[in-house]
């Protein structure tokens, strides 16, 4: 199983929609896939329609006698399941202190579900945070999107300095997301980023609004815009981070 | 299908039934996709390879309305035209997996690349995927909704399921439950089983299955068969050689067709193990039998030979060429080519051979003859050994076979040409056969023990054979090529390749010695002693 997460130290960088998006064209593709909505915000589990609600919440989940497979749920997609987040999620790092070995302790949930799924991808809330430090050791690779800006620049370079503290830190692929290529800013960035970063990967997700359509039609965007650049975008962008994960893997 | 999926079947004169269910199903919100015709195909190996594995490849392939003629017919052709094929990967407790192919594979090659295609060539390796059963119907989906937008069960209606053989089923009802929500597939389930009608488990293809009767375990040759130890030697030989000519005959057609290459290595094998049987046991047959069996057989065996070492070659082309790196394999490409084209001449020569009626009759005269074979009737012109104890001459035979190999091994050292050692597989091949065909005598686990020891030490011997094998073809390839002016990196290259499988023939050779000292030892005798323990008595 490839597991990856999406995830930035900076909010509203289109990590939700990623990660949804990413999951469908996994799926289509003949992966068996699950997505672990990790966001209290919920966001993942709305845009994929299932209900904000894990049997005895949190706390549950990451105790000791926590199973993932329990909290899973079908999606309309029928290679995609979802594990839901609620509300209780808010209070993760305070049940994880609880746990036992609690950097690892998402690794546990995950290798029960091993030969399930081909590929589980794990929608992150933003922040350096006890959960954000058990998904890095959980994961094959972090999937940043990254806003063409010196801001989310350097948030970048914040989680990569961050990294170097990780025993066995996973791959860190990035990618422009929320582009504008008529932005000159936007381009330089893009530019600097790709000679600059080992990871970053070559597909541009545009700042479309076809992607905040999304939220209207609660579907990725395969399924109610298949011709749109921003569909094409997540197409070649789960086939890039695929390639990699394979590259790495053999 | 998941284990948890259940359907309703209303037979053909259900119309009513049918309809009172999808008025049922409406009424209680769950809506229904226009109806589109579909034609489901279940594809496994012939012996069932995913099956076993658990697992079920469904290709659903929706099919366009034919093509009217003006007197009202079919189109020219009169064919479907399908729109693509889903194929889906799911099984009992399994996650389903899918994705879109162009068309129907037929070889795991053609299922588009990606994960569901890895965990299928897993299984099927090399072996083709054929429909095990079909089935087209009128198929409409209906999801009941959750209150948050998502699906709480799947209904799937196939309205005039029809099979292959024209026979209709009538309409299924599928209930798929979503993960997490189940009870919801409870109540539709208590809603649409009207007048009290039972739900069956599984989904449509499972219920066609079950009434084509087809055994979707598939057909596995096993080159052993009951016997009894106490019966005359003369009728258990007669049973096992029955049973090859019968996998013989049963692989004959697909080898014809180039189903795929194992269908000729099969019929190989059991071509193989005849003459090993029809050997070891000629004081058993009939001298007359003997003389047709060795002739026939081996007429057969050098039929198939040259098509059986082109596959091999072809199957084991990627092994040899990726580690010379992708500079030699571009340059290669020519070669495979070629290899390719020999390939299809012999496959081709062999259809000819095999599609002859005196090879058939050939096989056919010898089925009649076993058949024919009693230890009982007294006018059959049996072999001295005919009516010993069958356990006894086969565990006499096992032994001799034993011996015969291992003192032919000893009498190998570093010197020894290729030859002798190449006899020496015939000989490992011999004993294995007897194993292997009389194993039903042998208890599992010893029987067991002991042909991993030899098998072990036929590994070597193999690799070295098909090494040799392989760098003769080579070479012929190289003058081929060279006479007929190929380029300077296609004949480097080759010389990089018949450098690589002379590296191979030689580390196989060199192990040679240490294989056969593993072998050659008192635990193997110990494990050979107690496979044959129960033929003692």
């Amino acid at each position: 199983v490839k597991v990856l997460a999406t995830y930035s130290i900076k909010g509203g960088v289109g990590k939700t929609t990623a990660a949804v998006n990413l999951a469908h064209e996994a799926a289509a593709q003949g992966s068996r896939v699950l997505l672990w909505d990790l966001d209290p915000q919920g966001g993942a589990t709305f845009l994929v329609r299932a209900r904000p609600r894990m049997k005895g919440g949190a706390e549950r989940l990451v105790g000791s006698t926590g199973e993932l497979a329990r909290h899973r749920r079908g999606t309309e997609e029928p290679g995609l399941d979802v594990v839901p987040a609620d509300f209780s999620l808010r209070h993760l790092d305070l049940h994880l202190v609880d746990a036992k070995r609690p950097t690892r302790r998402i690794r546990r949930l995950l290798r029960d579900l091993g030969d399930v799924y081909d590929v589980v991808v794990i929608d992150c809330p933003p922040g350096i945070t006890l959960a954000s430090e058990a998904v890095f050791e959980a994961v094959d690779a972090l999937v940043v999107p990254t806003i063409p800006s010196t801001l989310a620049r350097r948030t970048l370079a914040q989680l990569r300095t961050f990294l170097l503290e990780v025993p066995d830190p996973p791959l860190v692929l990035s990618f422009a997301s929320m582009a504008d290529r008529r932005r000159s800013l936007h381009r330089a960035v893009i530019e600097e980023l790709t000679s600059a970063e080992p990871g970053f990967l070559p597909t541009i997700v545009p700042n479309a609004s076809v992607i905040e359509r999304m939220g209207v039609e609660r579907a990725p965007v395969r399924a109610f815009a298949p011709r749109s650049a921003a569909a094409a975008a997540y197409r070649d962008l789960w086939s890039e981070i695929d390639r990699r994960l394979r590259t790495v893997a053999g | 299908m998941g284990a948890t999926s259940e359907t309703l079947l209303l037979g053909p004169a259900d119309e009513a039934a049918s309809e009172a269910v999808l008025g049922v199903l409406t009424t209680h919100g769950i809506v229904f996709d226009l109806p589109v015709e579909t034609v489901t195909t279940l594809l496994d190996t012939v012996d069932g390879r995913l099956h076993r594995a658990g697992l079920r490849l469904v290709a659903e392939a929706a099919v366009a309305p034919r093509q009217h003629g003006r007197d009202g017919q079919h189109g020219q052709d009169g064919a479907d035209r399908p729109h693509g094929v889903t194929l889906v990967l799911d099984g009992p407790s399994v996650v389903p997996a899918r994705v879109q192919a162009d068309r129907l594979p037929g070889l795991v090659g053609e299922v588009p690349t990606g994960p569901l295609r890895d965990r299928v060539e897993r299984l099927v390796d090399v072996r083709a995927l054929l429909p095990v059963v079909r089935y087209r119907s009128q198929r409409r989906e209906g999801t009941a909704v959750a209150p948050e937008g998502g699906p709480s069960c799947r209904v799937v209606v196939h309205e005039q399921v029809t099979t292959g053989e024209n026979a209709e089923l009538g309409t299924t009802v599928e209930i798929h439950p979503v993960r997490g929500l189940e009870r919801v597939a409870r109540e539709v389930a208590r809603l649409v089983a009207v007048e009290g009608r039972a739900l069956h488990p599984g989904d449509t293809l499972d219920l066609v299955v079950a009434a084509s009767g087809v055994e979707p375990a598939g057909r596995v040759w096993s080159p052993t068969v009951p016997l009894d130890p106490r019966s005359p030697a003369l009728d258990g030989v007669r049973d096992v050689l029955a049973n090859l000519a019968d996998t013989i005959e049963g692989n004959w057609d697909d080898t014809v067709a180039h189903t795929d290459p194992e269908f000729l290595h099969d019929l190989r094998v059991a071509v193989r193990r005849t003459r090993a049987v029809v050997g070891q046991m000629r004081r058993v047959l009939p001298p007359a039998l003997v003389e047709e069996g060795r002739a026939g057989f081996a007429h057969l065996g050098r039929l198939t030979g040259p098509a059986r070492d082109l596959d091999v070659y072809l199957i084991e082309w990627s092994r040899y060429v990726d580690p010379l790196g992708p500079e030699a394999v571009a340059a290669l490409a020519p070669v495979e080519v070629l290899l390719r084209a020999r390939q299809a001449a012999a496959h081709a020569d062999l259809d000819r051979a095999l599609s002859d009626p005196a090879a058939r009759s050939l096989l056919a005269h010898w089925q009649a003859d076993l058949a024919g074979l009693a230890a009982a009737d007294a006018t059959v012109d049996a072999g001295p050994h005919a009516h010993r104890r069958l356990g006894r001459v086969v565990r006499q035979r096992i032994e001799r076979a034993q011996r015969t190999l291992v003192t032919n091994g000893r009498r190998i050292d570093d010197h020894s040409p290729a030859e002798q050692v190449h006899d020496l597989r015939k000989d490992a091949k011999q004993l294995r056969y007897l194993l292997e065909c009389f194993g039903s005598l042998l208890p599992d686990r010893p029987r067991d023990r002991f042909v991993k020891r030899l098998k072990a030490f036929q590994d070597n011997l193999g690799e070295h054979q098909d090494a040799e094998v392989h760098v003769a073809v080579i070479r012929e390839i190289a003058e081929e090529l060279h006479a007929a002016g190929a380029v300077a990196d296609t004949l480097l290259a080759l010389g990089q390749l018949m450098e690589r499988l002379e590296q191979i023939r030689v580390a196989a050779r060199r192990e040679f010695a240490e294989r056969f000292a593993a072998y050659d030892t008192p635990a193997t005798e110990r494990a050979l002693a107690d496979a044959l323990e129960s033929l003692r008595s």
